[in-house]
């Protein structure tokens, strides 16, 4: 037999497929899915004796509102099913609490628990709360102090926090537009360099400020899996919008402007999520916002300016666009210290971290294209790299300042 | 109404009902929260007692009541249950036989109102049935292991060696009996011991083992009560969450001991307390007669304070002079806040 006279393979022809058709064929396997899970539970686990030994509780700590003579706690059920809390121990005390709307909480469920507690200003507090299953639940107070409540003042010095963390900052920076004008191509280069290094290092520190806190929200929230959700996300988002600006053939200074104002919508989300942190801190009483640490604040959030203008410097930016560019990249932290101030949500404030974090990482890597295509011209490979490593530095030694 | 003051007004109907107040009840009608809360708000019945809570302080305390029916066992009946044998008779030496039953068992018990703890028991109490007796009496008890775990009882008195309850693990379902004279007079203990030990004995196995002197105590009592201090490790760390006198948390706090004014009251106190090294006794205005061990009819001290360590034991006496309602507490005073706090209330 010769292979000569076999017909030539054929591809498959495609079965007349009507809408219904292709929707029945998508919903063939979810329906043996239920099946099997029907199964599983006719058959209580199948085999597997899945019943546990003991309960498995668990309890996430939200949020701690102190006042004379009171502690509320903030909780919620992170565990598999409904909790009932029968009991509370406070240093080494059984006391007394109301719980609201109830002790017993369904999955996910939250309550507000309170103790009529004497309470000592800046004394420290361990609070063991029992579930009906004699499964403890434990919270510290590190320093106990009355928990700011939302008054217009409050929300005035929320405002001012994100002022000086955030808006003045920026706009500081962006002063040495004038003084970078003077600047040769090599030290535009070097500046360029510094602000992604900048950028990298705020990334990486968001990164892992979003990480920490996503270890102590509830495990359904998956706090990692959210981080890297939002870090993705914003990265992509903001690379496809950048891409469709780049499609429309512009000027090359209206490609750095375009440029400048990515950055300072990535710095912009990024304040946003620092404003929610501080501005949580705050209302929880946990960080004493001093005089040093706004200080320490405005020293690092000023080279957040330098790195919005960076990409424009050689151009004429109207005074309008770097208003704009001011008030989108320090702005976005009088929001942010609202929103953690007056409702602080932890799963909300990883999000935000690592939405923060993407949008950096992503203007970096914009930053990173503008030095790639000034390069092909003039390769200067080690004004790059000691751009980098200087803004990478000097956060560093800012940071030393407030952490 | 706004939600945070109805919140407030709960808290104090919560606290002010634990403290027995009348018109509570008006209180908790008007707060919304209240009525859909199985847990917060405790009820009224059988909390007149709180007594320095009804002054308007805020105590230490539970929440809520402990269902004692579901127990089995009640702390204000164990303090005068005081068993002289299910059977007694008399052996042909002319000395006393008493006969126990005895049995092992695996039981939850209420600790904390709505808290359940997966006790061992001797008979279905704890602390076990107080034993009592004569020096010089034989006893004889029979022990049965009705638990799913091997125990044993070990007595602390003089015996030979086969009757020391730890060599001879009665596995589940098997029997053994337990036979000696009892001496020395004293107030002594009966514990299991099978390892792990200080296992054994905080599920719940062990209760007080009294001897009278043959001539009986020197002094005549109006009140004999039996109090077997412990600890509660509701978690299984290792480390006690609750301190009690007879097995239940603040259970003397809430149900005030009854005596009268000039009768003397005689305590068997008995320290099984484990994973802490020390316990300690304290009444409040008054003083009382130690005798360490019980096993001297001369008090060694006057004090109003003691500190007993692990299986350490003694006997009280003390007259109230004054009506009213006297704390007594361990004066390791956490372990007062986590329930070992009671009240003698003293009545003309």
């Amino acid at each position: 037999m010769s292979t000569a006279n076999l017909p030539t393979p054929q591809p498959a022809p495609i079965p007349p497929t009507g809408l219904g058709k292709t929707i029945g064929m998508f919903i063939i396997p979810l329906v043996l899915l239920a099946g099997v899970i029907a199964l599983f539970f006719y058959t209580n686990g199948a085999g597997l004796q899945v019943e546990p030994a003991a309960p498995i509780e668990a309890l996430t700590f939200e949020r701690t509102v102190m006042r004379p003579g009171e502690i509320e706690f903030h909780v919620r059920n992170t565990g598999p099913e409904a909790l009932t809390l029968a009991q509370v121990i406070i240093n080494d005390s059984v006391w007394q609490f109301a719980a609201n709307p109830s002790a017993t909480l369904p999955r996910l469920g939250q309550a507000t628990l309170t103790l009529r507690y004497p309470w000592v200003e800046a004394e420290m507090y361990a609070i063991k709360f029992f579930s009906s299953n004699a499964v403890p639940f434990e919270t510290v107070i590190d320093v106990a102090t009355t928990t700011a409540t939302t008054t217009n003042r409050t929300l005035l010095s929320f405002t001012l926090i994100g002022l000086y963390v955030g808006v003045i900052p920026v706009f500081l920076g962006m002063f040495w537009l004038p003084a970078l004008r003077r600047l040769g191509p090599r030290a535009m280069m070097f500046l360029m360099a510094l602000t992604a290094g900048l950028l990298l290092f705020l990334g990486i520190d968001a990164t892992s400020e979003a990480l920490e806190q996503a270890r102590e929200i509830g495990t359904p929230f998956q706090g990692i899996g959210l981080a890297g959700l939002g870090i993705v996300v914003t990265f992509l988002l903001l690379d496809a919008i950048s891409r469709r600006q780049s499609t429309i053939g512009r000027k090359e200074s209206d490609q750095r402007l375009a440029v400048a104002f990515m950055i300072s919508i990535g710095i912009g989300l990024h304040n946003l999520g620092e404003g929610l942190a501080i501005g949580a801190a705050f209302s929880v009483g946990a960080a004493a916002l001093g005089t040093f640490l706004v200080v320490g604040f405005i020293l690092q959030n000023i080279t957040e300016g330098l790195g919005i203008i960076a990409p424009v410097a050689r151009d004429q930016p109207s005074l309008k666009n770097l208003l704009w560019m001011g008030l989108i990249g320090g702005g976005p932290a009088i929001i942010g210290a609202w929103i953690g101030g007056i409702s602080y949500s932890q799963p909300l404030s990883v999000l935000f971290l690592a939405i923060g974090a993407g949008a950096v990482f992503e203007v970096a890597y914009e930053i990173g294209k503008l030095i790639q295509k000034d390069s092909t011209k003039h390769p200067r490979p080690v004004t790059i790299f000691a751009g980098v490593t200087a803004g990478m530095l000097l956060l560093y030694v800012t940071g030393l300042l407030i952490k | 109404m706004s939600v945070g003051l109805t919140r407030r007004n709960l808290l104090r109907v919560g606290t002010v009902s634990a403290l027995g107040l009348a018109g509570a009840v008006a209180l908790q009608a008007q707060s919304p929260v209240a009525a859909q809360d199985p847990t917060p708000t405790v009820p009224l019945a059988g909390h007149s007692g709180h007594s320095v809570g009804a002054m308007g302080i805020d105590m230490p305390g539970f929440m809520g009541e402990i269902d004692h029916t579901f127990n089995g066992f009640n702390p204000t009946d164990i303090l005068t249950d005081f068993n002289y044998g299910d059977r007694v008779s008399t052996l042909e030496n002319g000395q006393t036989l008493r006969e126990y039953d005895f049995i092992a068992g695996d039981k939850d018990v209420e600790v904390a109102p709505g808290i359940f703890y997966p006790a061992w028991t001797y008979n279905g109490r704890i602390p076990g049935p107080t034993i009592r007796c004569t020096e010089g009496d034989h006893l004889r008890i029979n022990f049965l292991n009705g638990s799913a775990h091997p125990h044993t009882m070990h007595f602390h008195g003089i015996h030979p060696a086969g009757m020391d309850g730890v060599y001879e693990v009665i596995q589940p379902g098997e029997t053994f009996v337990y036979e000696f004279d009892a001496e020395p007079f004293g107030v002594h203990e009966y514990h299991c011991h099978v390892m792990p030990l200080a296992k054994h004995i905080a599920k719940g196995l062990y209760g007080a083992f009294i001897i009278d002197p043959k001539q009986g105590w020197p002094n005549q009592a109006g009140h004999e009560l039996v109090m077997v201090m412990s600890g509660n490790d509701i978690d299984f760390d290792g480390v006690n969450d609750l301190y009690n006198v007879n097995f239940i948390p603040f259970h003397y706090d809430r149900h005030p001991i009854k005596v009268k004014v000039g009768a003397l009251v005689r305590i068997f106190l008995v320290n099984m307390l484990e994973f802490d090294l020390i316990n300690s006794f304290h009444l409040h205005a008054n003083f009382f007669y130690w005798h360490p061990t019980g096993t001297n009819l001369t008090p060694s001290e006057y004090t109003d304070t003691i500190i007993l360590g692990q299986a350490q034991r003694g006997m009280l006496e003390f007259t109230y002079r004054y009506p009213g309602k006297y704390m007594f507490h361990a004066h390791v005073t956490e372990f007062a806040e986590l329930g070992w706090t009671g009240v003698i209330e003293v009545e003309a």
